[in-house]
């Protein structure tokens, strides 16, 4: 899924309008504006979330995924940590920075639809702790046209940690 | 071993008669330390479910109190349970969470073992003196391993009773979650692993019986799965419950659906698995699992699970593991099984949900480690150590279990009451008092 070789690179405008939109999702999420993230979602959106885990060089590489969600448990996921009076661990809301970079985009099947890779690096500050945390991982997106627009059709983030820290995972990735 | 002869046993830490518990308890390094010693490097400590390791050679690795083993399944087809530490000088011999091996070759000297954990060789044994035995040189198994119903435990107390005795009345409820079908359970993934600043013992007084805890922590999914199921025309009511106390500090929290729930089924269990059901449980336990909508518990001391059917088409067996690292922190596995029967789809279906909301990020769980966290760091200091956590509600319920309970064990009802916490914290105390 992950697998990067071999793909054909978009042209620059494909490019440059995929980053544009990166960006953009990426403030919507550190202003926890999620009902506007929905709208960039697919109907049919599914998004994955994968933690690692810590084997042999020899045994290869083996994933585990924390979240796998369609639209319909993704919607009550963010319902949860967008209310206030429904969330415990995002309330106080914590802070988060989301730096996304490393871009690739390739063009996918058919030709207006995208896949893009990223980096993703998010600071992210709890309640009064006095330090921040950090999540890493690399991103595998299917953006599709809808109309003049991109939508996330399949998210996959393989965060690069076995063992999560600090409780659970409550933001978006 | 550490040495814990000058921790003083605090009297009292747990307050029984007067339904009080210090809350020192809940972030001391000191009183973990002694924990470390007198439960966990003592009694048996659950590991690792045998579907982790089907194969000869595989292997995962785990942490009993401060020990790191390796549990790994033989050429003979035996589990057993080592430490992970090479007999020449420490090195761990297996150093990824999971793997297979032939045998095992130490990175540092070359000394190698087998799979049953004779040293075979030291790479040098032409330079060892002629009295050196190697049998004495093997890996250090666990003097104590057994499986029940898939569940791999081991203990170092050579002591320690058989793990069917241990158990006891306990395994009659584990045995409709882990062993309901001819073929058994198996593990769906490899476990979430996470980290919560929060002293180990809250999770499991919280999976033995924590009633009161659902309506304002899990507000959100409460809210939510109303709405959701609603909208769906099916919403999963709870009805009669009850806790259940067995010997040894074991515990759970049985719900059974609301009467008028649909009576004809085992709601979401596949149908097909219902005669491997009759086949394997006794009608007892048939006539428990029947009308059950939430089943939650523990086995002293950190051995939690649940069952839970959150709304239609959502239920998963899932298996807790609260690792002490700390006082003040805990390290959280969490595993999904299904019956090895069920088809692809409920098993991945059991998976999604299983992990959706309890999980490294699950709905659920997300709230509880965010309050735990809270608790432990309001907790860790000598002011609010002054002022014991409140137990009291166990108390009027406490000498009062029902008659004619469908299942063994001390039950009680209502549910959301703290006498299963309270027996937790009894059991606790009894194993900390200091020996002879």
């Amino acid at each position: 899924m992950d697998d990067e070789r071999g793909s054909v690179p978009a042209n620059d405008a494909a490019f440059l309008e995929v980053q544009r939109f990166l960006n953009r999702e990426a403030a919507l999420l550190d202003r926890r504006d999620y009902m506007a993230w929905f709208d960039l979602l697919a109907d049919d959106v599914n998004y994955a979330v994968a933690a690692r885990v810590s084997r042999p060089g020899e045994s290869g590489p083996l994933d585990y995924a924390i979240i796998d969600e369609d639209a319909d448990t993704l919607r009550l996921r963010v319902l949860q940590i967008g209310d206030p009076r429904l969330t415990r661990a995002e309330n106080p809301p914590t802070l988060t920075r989301r730096f996304v970079s490393n871009l690739e985009v390739e063009a996918a099947d058919p030709p207006n639809d995208y896949v893009a890779h990223s980096n993703l690096l998010v600071y992210r500050q709890r309640g009064t702790a006095p330090d921040g945390d950090f999540y890493a991982g690399r991103r595998r997106d299917l953006l599709r046209r809808d109309g003049g627009s991109l939508r996330i059709a399949d998210r996959l983030v393989r965060l690069d940690h076995n063992v999560l820290f600090d409780g659970s995972l409550s933001i978006i990735l | 071993m550490d040495d814990v002869t000058h921790i003083r046993y605090g009297e009292p830490w747990v307050d029984a008669a007067n339904g009080t518990v210090s809350r020192e308890i809940f972030v001391s390094e000191e009183v973990f330390r002694l924990e470390v010693d007198r439960i966990f490097h003592r009694l048996w400590i659950f590991l690792a479910h045998e579907t982790e390791i089907p194969s000869q050679g595989d292997y995962v690795l785990r942490t009993m109190g401060r020990v790191p083993v390796i549990v790994v399944r033989g050429s003979d087809g035996e589990v057993r349970v080592m430490l992970n530490s090479c007999r020449h000088r420490g090195t761990k011999l297996c150093r990824g969470e999971a793997g297979n091996a032939r045998h095992f070759v130490c990175p540092y000297h070359g000394w190698s073992y087998a799979l049953d954990g004779r040293l075979i060789s030291t790479s040098y044994d032409e330079h060892l003196p002629a009295d050196m035995d190697k049998a004495d040189w093997g890996l250090v198994p666990a003097p104590k391993t057994e499986t029940y119903k898939g569940l791999v435990f081991a203990a170092w107390e050579p002591g320690v009773s058989e793990l069917r005795d241990h158990l006891g009345d306990i395994a009659w409820y584990l045995d409709t979650l882990f062993w309901r079908t001819p073929g058994g359970m198996e593990v769906l993934a490899p476990p979430h692993r996470w980290r919560a600043r929060a002293n180990w013992k809250i999770g499991a007084l919280n999976f033995i019986g924590d009633g009161q805890h659902v309506a304002t922590t899990h507000a959100g999914p409460s809210t939510l799965n109303r709405l959701h199921s609603k909208k769906e025309g099916f919403f999963v009511r709870g009805g009669d419950s009850f806790q259940v106390v067995t010997d040894e500090g074991h515990g759970c929290t049985l719900t059974y659906l609301a009467p008028g729930m649909p009576e004809e089924n085992y709601l979401t269990h596949p149908p097909r698995l219902r005669d491997a059901y009759a086949e394997t449980l006794s009608a007892g336990q048939l006539a428990v699992m029947h009308h059950l909508r939430v089943m939650v518990g523990n086995v002293f001391p950190n051995f939690s699970f649940i069952e839970n059917q959150v709304a239609l088409g959502e239920k998963a067996v899932l298996i807790r593991q609260w690792q002490p690292v700390s006082g003040t922190e805990v390290e959280v596995l969490s595993w999904v099984l299904a019956e090895r029967e069920a088809s692809a789809e409920y098993r991945d279906r059991a998976l999604k949900h299983g992990f959706h909301n309890f999980g490294a990020a699950g709905v659920f769980e997300q709230d509880d480690l965010e309050l735990w966290a809270s608790a432990t760091q309001a907790s860790d200091n000598p002011i609010a150590q002054r002022f014991p956590y409140s137990f009291h509600s166990s108390l009027p319920f406490d000498d009062a279990p029902i008659e004619n309970a469908k299942g063994p064990g001390r039950v009680y009802r209502p549910s959301n009451t703290e006498v299963a916490q309270l027996a937790f914290m009894r059991h606790w105390d009894a194993a900390m008092r200091p020996r002879g």
